[in-house]
């Protein structure tokens, strides 16, 4: 029996695919330094957002991620991804919750998942979050 | 007529080169790589095969349909005019450009395209990161041209084999600038990691597939600033590994998009350029890179953005 050769090209193409994949995962490529201080933070911002300005910022105490505000009162969400990192603004579909110091957002958006953090002022970050456009609404 | 398939012949050229630049990223970059993002990237390339070979059978049947009315006639064995060979590949170059460009322009074909934009890294697995969805977008149309100047259509698929090879070696970081002459004429790693940044001096700009003075004749050329560090992926970068997600998400915004938009709006979110929104929530690259020289005084936009502002297609896009 002969297999379609659309299929056995698909198959060694998968086994090539899953065999560098692993290879990458072996050679231990990747990895992230954590957001290590404010000017790694600020400079994640700005990526973020093009002209994005640190005002304030309070770092994960696992360094994975971080929320940081400008002086306009926006505030963003940064978190590792990968080897490199990610961030949203905050928009008014977001929520926080905070249980003692930690802090789980939900930029309520396909796929970016529940950011958890451990901050020491999770409170204050959790009503700021989900302050944002109730302002506007009133 | 001949039965040739260059991608497919490539592929073991590929992996190999994959393998070797995974080795270079251990000893020199180690970030240059990311395990999960290299298995998106590459299964990308393993669907879009499958989906061509699937899809693909459509834009085949008009293009033999459109070779019937050819203004100009090879021969019965076309493939022996030699000549033909090189004016098709540089002819299939041009319309690259322009269906790489309108890819960046338009909605509708930015949600095929911007799969290859997607990653956060910028290595030789990211060129393997290929389309499931093109054939819904119409980019197959803009080689009609060629099959209607008489060229046949399997060899503009050859010459297009070629020209998607070509184009994967330029996907590194392991290289800084080719040969001042070289850089002058062809696409090479510097033009072409402008192209996939996310930097505002850089958005929708070098669109080139093989020879860079496409991007030079038609005004969307940017050369690579060495003291800037580039920041690969699209604007709104996905923050998942999710491969159905990284391949359907622009996709399923243009649907609720429509669906929410004012009928009045409705196809704009089709049509016009990434970022675009009737009631401007949003930012297109035109925005962003406006706000970033009026910021920091950046030098004008490429003369791309004039051209492009000129340009039916044009307007502005999310990053590329």
């Amino acid at each position: 029996m002969s297999l379609p050769p659309l299929l056995v090209q698909s198959a060694g193409s998968l086994a090539a695919i899953l065999a560098l994949a692993a290879l990458a995962r072996w050679l231990k490529l990747g990895g992230h330094p954590g957001l290590s201080d404010e000017a790694m933070l600020r400079r994640a911002a700005e990526e973020i957002v093009d002209g994005f300005e640190v005002a304030d910022f309070s770092l994960a105490a696992d360094r994975t991620a971080a929320l940081v505000r400008d002086p306009e009162g926006r505030i963003m969400l940064i978190r590792l991804h990968g080897s490199r990192h990610v961030g949203r603004i905050i928009s008014p579909l977001a929520s926080a919750r905070a249980h003692g110091n930690i802090l789980e957002v939900d930029c309520r958006e396909p796929r970016f998942g529940v950011t958890r953090l451990e901050l020491e002022d999770a409170e204050a970050w959790a009503a700021a979050i989900n302050a944002v456009g109730r302002g506007r609404d009133a | 007529m001949p039965d040739l398939n260059p991608t497919q012949y490539a592929v073991p050229l590929f992996v190999v080169a994959v393998l070797a630049e995974m080795i270079w990223a251990k000893l020199r970059a180690p970030q240059a790589y990311e395990p999960k993002d290299t298995l998106v990237s590459l299964s990308f390339g393993l669907g879009s095969t499958i989906a061509g070979a699937l899809l693909g059978g459509f834009a085949v049947a008009v293009f033999l349909k459109a070779y019937e009315y050819r203004i100009f006639d090879f021969g019965p064995e076309w493939w022996a005019v030699w000549w033909a060979w090189p004016v098709c590949f540089v002819l299939d170059d041009l319309k690259y450009y322009w269906v790489h460009r309108a890819g960046h322009r338009i909605r509708w074909m930015w949600a095929s395209h911007v799969n290859h934009h997607s990653s956060q890294h910028y290595n030789l697995s990211t060129a393997l990161r290929q389309t499931w969805t093109g054939p819904l977008t119409f980019g197959f149309l803009f080689a009609v041209p060629l099959v209607l100047l008489g060229f046949h259509p399997a060899m503009i698929a050859i010459c297009g084999g070629f020209n998607l090879i070509y184009q994967f070696w330029i996907h590194t970081e392991a290289i800084k600038r080719m040969p001042a002459w070289f850089e002058a004429v062809m696409n090479t790693p510097s033009h072409h990691r402008v192209h996939h940044a996310t930097n505002p001096r850089y958005l929708d700009t070098n669109y080139a597939g093989v020879f860079i003075v496409w991007d030079k004749m038609f005004g969307t050329f940017t050369p690579e600033v060495d003291d800037e560090k580039i920041r690969y992926g699209i604007v709104k970068q996905l923050g998942s590994f999710n491969l159905l997600w990284a391949v359907f998400h622009e996709w399923i915004g243009i649907l609720t998009d429509v669906w929410r938009a004012p009928w009045k709006h409705k196809l704009s979110y089709l049509l016009r350029e990434p970022g675009w929104s009737h009631d401007g929530s949003r930012e297109t690259s035109d925005m962003i890179r406006a706000k970033w020289q009026a910021r920091s005084g950046g030098p004008v936009a490429p003369q791309a953005t004039s051209v492009a502002d000129r340009n039916a297609i044009a307007g502005g896009a999310e990053a590329a």
